[in-house]
């Protein structure tokens, strides 16, 4: 039979050391779970290149499916400003610089009226009745079709483009806070009542911090709409803007420079999405404790 | 008797014995456009059918010109009318990454008409006089055939568009006159029926004009419309190729000869325009084939040097890359 071993001094009894020793596994654990996803991402973006160069070598198709290093390239050399035939006007910053002052000018409209609309019907049912019919009508229409009609109302420029971008993005934003407002559960609601939350005091204490999950998915969808639907604006509708750079590069069939803009494009996008709705989730977790989505 | 009808028996059995198949072509082309309306003639006429061709017709949307071009290269398409810039656009790709061209021009139009429309406010100024103003221009693409000229003629005067300080907005040519009457353009570089519009509607003049000589002396040699083909299919099929630009120009001819109500109501048609717009239009287009070699050159050293200055074409590329020269007729 084993005897139980008496507990030495030295041993780490002390519940701060396991603790430590805790936080310790905890964080070799994280970080061997970063690394595992970091290599693992990193083996499928490299099969992917790997795939598209030998696609581009094999089939011939340097023309029409520039290598990747080919394109690479270029993306330096267009962030350089260092192209020597450079056929789009002005730099790429300005390009870029004006379709995200577009985007975001769509797209903040578009959050600025959805986010209230939605909070307001998600709460008030009759209000729902009577609005959400046309809007799930509205709904089904592509951006994109309403680009003609913007051309028409707006003219061809600026408007036209943030227009067709807010069209695109409300749709999102707004069916993503009204459910969220609309699937409170009614015991949190009851229990801000219970310690005194009435009117605008219950709608900032309760409602809004519950439907932040929510409200955070709509915009990070609404502003991937809003990058996907600047460059198809700016295509038909604007004479400067990332989405003009792959247009002309079109014409000039310049399939690598048609792929430098579509990098680019994800670059913006992703970059904007980390510092816009990335920022607001993580100070709305701060200050309302709220577990991200 | 008997005898006669010995002698009528060969033709008679000739007469029943089937009719060799016409070879069948893919065509596509601007639609609804002027610059493209030749390839109608041609139809209405039965020229493609006196070559025993049989076409496919293929449709693209003004200012498209770059998808027609691209369904050419992957060979989607026999022959393309309406484009020559994007020709040299695409080739010049291949021969920077040093392959051979995939499509070459093989005719073209014997005019430009190519034209510079302004607001009616601004008539009386020079180029000079709106150097520097902050002018919307209207273009069908960006590679538009009028805009290269346009660059062609300031580049003779050491000038680019940039200096202008205008905006060039890429638009379809049919709505080029709804914006200019709802003020958003100031001008467009486009065709003659566009201007034709422009002018019946009193909302332009014409501030430029190649066959006026407006863009230089030689301006008016440089075709306006530009037939081209996908050199795999040409080489194939080199008799087909011959038919076909024969055909185009039997079209012409039948455009000389025939009565002008007639052409005027197969363009119309075409063009899908009222035919008093098109007879107003008359005198202003030609659009007639019959490219020389002569004014293949005079393209080259006009449209390929602006392009080449700007640099959207390899100077590796040559006149031969872009213009198939056994196709196009000697002489002036």
């Amino acid at each position: 039979m084993n005897s139980i071993q008496p507990i030495s001094a030295e041993a780490p009894n002390d519940s701060a050391a396991v603790r430590v020793d805790f936080d310790r596994h905890v964080r070799m654990a994280e970080r061997h779970l970063r690394w595992r996803r970091f290599w693992r991402g990193a083996v499928g973006v490299f099969a992917i290149l790997l795939a598209w160069q030998t696609m581009s070598w094999a089939f011939d198709l340097e023309i029409l499916l520039p290598p990747p290093l080919t394109v690479l390239r270029n993306v330096v050399l267009t962030l350089a400003v260092s192209e020597p035939h450079w056929l789009y006007g002005p730099n790429i910053y300005v390009h870029l610089w004006h379709s995200f002052l577009r985007a975001m000018a769509g797209f903040g409209s578009a959050a600025l009226i959805a986010i209230p609309m939605g909070l307001v019907l998600g709460r008030v049912v009759v209000l729902r009745e009577f609005v959400m019919p046309p809007i799930k009508g509205i709904y089904p229409i592509p951006g994109i079709a309403w680009i003609p009609l913007a051309i028409l109302w707006f003219g061809l420029g600026d408007a036209a483009v943030i227009f067709v971008v807010f069209a695109t993005t409300f749709f999102p934003m707004f069916f993503s806070t009204e459910a969220g407002a609309r699937q409170i559960n009614p015991v949190i609601i009851d229990a801000g009542r219970c310690f005194g939350a009435r009117g605008v005091s219950l709608f900032f204490r309760v409602i809004l911090p519950a439907t932040v999950p929510y409200i955070i998915t709509g915009l990070r969808i609404s502003l991937g709409g809003a990058w996907r639907m600047i460059v198809a604006g700016e295509m038909l509708a604007s004479q400067d803007g990332i989405g003009y750079f792959l247009m002309e590069s079109r014409f000039q069939f310049k399939a690598v420079d048609l792929m430098t803009a579509m990098i680019l494009v994800a670059i913006v996008g992703y970059a904007t999405e980390t510092l816009i709705v990335d920022t607001i989730e993580q100070r709305t977790i701060e200050k309302w404790e709220i577990r991200p989505s | 008797m008997n005898r006669r009808a010995l002698l009528a028996a060969p033709a008679l059995l000739s007469i029943a014995r089937p009719a060799r198949a016409a070879d069948r072509i893919k065509i596509g082309m601007l639609k609804p456009n002027i610059v493209t309306v030749i390839y109608w003639i041609a139809v209405k006429t039965g020229a493609f059918q006196k070559q025993g061709l049989e076409v496919i017709e293929n449709p693209f949307p003004s200012g498209q010109t770059a998808a027609g071009i691209e369904q050419l290269m992957r060979g989607g398409l026999d022959f393309y009318l309406g484009a020559s810039g994007e020709v040299a656009h695409a080739d010049s790709r291949y021969v920077e990454a040093g392959k051979p061209p995939p499509i070459a021009l093989i005719e073209g139009g014997i005019a430009g008409g190519s034209f510079f429309v302004m607001r009616e406010d601004l008539k009386g100024k020079s180029l000079d006089d709106l150097r520097g103003q902050t002018l919307r221009i209207g273009i069908s693409n960006p590679s538009s055939f009028h805009l290269i000229l346009l660059r062609s003629f300031l580049r003779e005067r050491g000038l680019t568009t940039d200096d202008l300080k205008w905006r060039f907005m890429t638009i379809g040519g049919p709505e080029m006159l709804p914006a200019m009457v709802s003020h958003q353009l100031d001008g467009f570089l486009h065709d003659a029926l566009t201007t034709t519009l422009a002018l019946r509607a009193n909302v332009g003049f014409v501030f430029m004009s190649s066959d006026r000589g407006d863009m230089g002396p030689r301006a008016k040699l440089l075709p306006g419309t530009g037939v081209c083909a996908n050199r795999a299919f040409v080489k194939a099929n080199p008799d087909v190729a011959r038919r076909f630009t024969r055909a185009l120009r039997d079209a012409s001819a039948a455009y000389a000869a025939a009565p002008r109500s007639e052409m005027v109501a197969i363009m119309s048609e075409w063009s899908r325009q009222d035919p008093a717009v098109i007879d107003a239009m008359y005198e202003r287009f030609d659009p007639r084939v019959g490219l020389t070699r002569e004014s293949a050159q005079t393209w080259w050293d006009i449209l390929g040097a602006a392009m080449l200055a700007r640099g959207e074409i390899t100077p590796k590329l040559a006149l031969t890359d872009v213009f198939d020269l056994d196709f196009l007729k000697q002489g002036a």
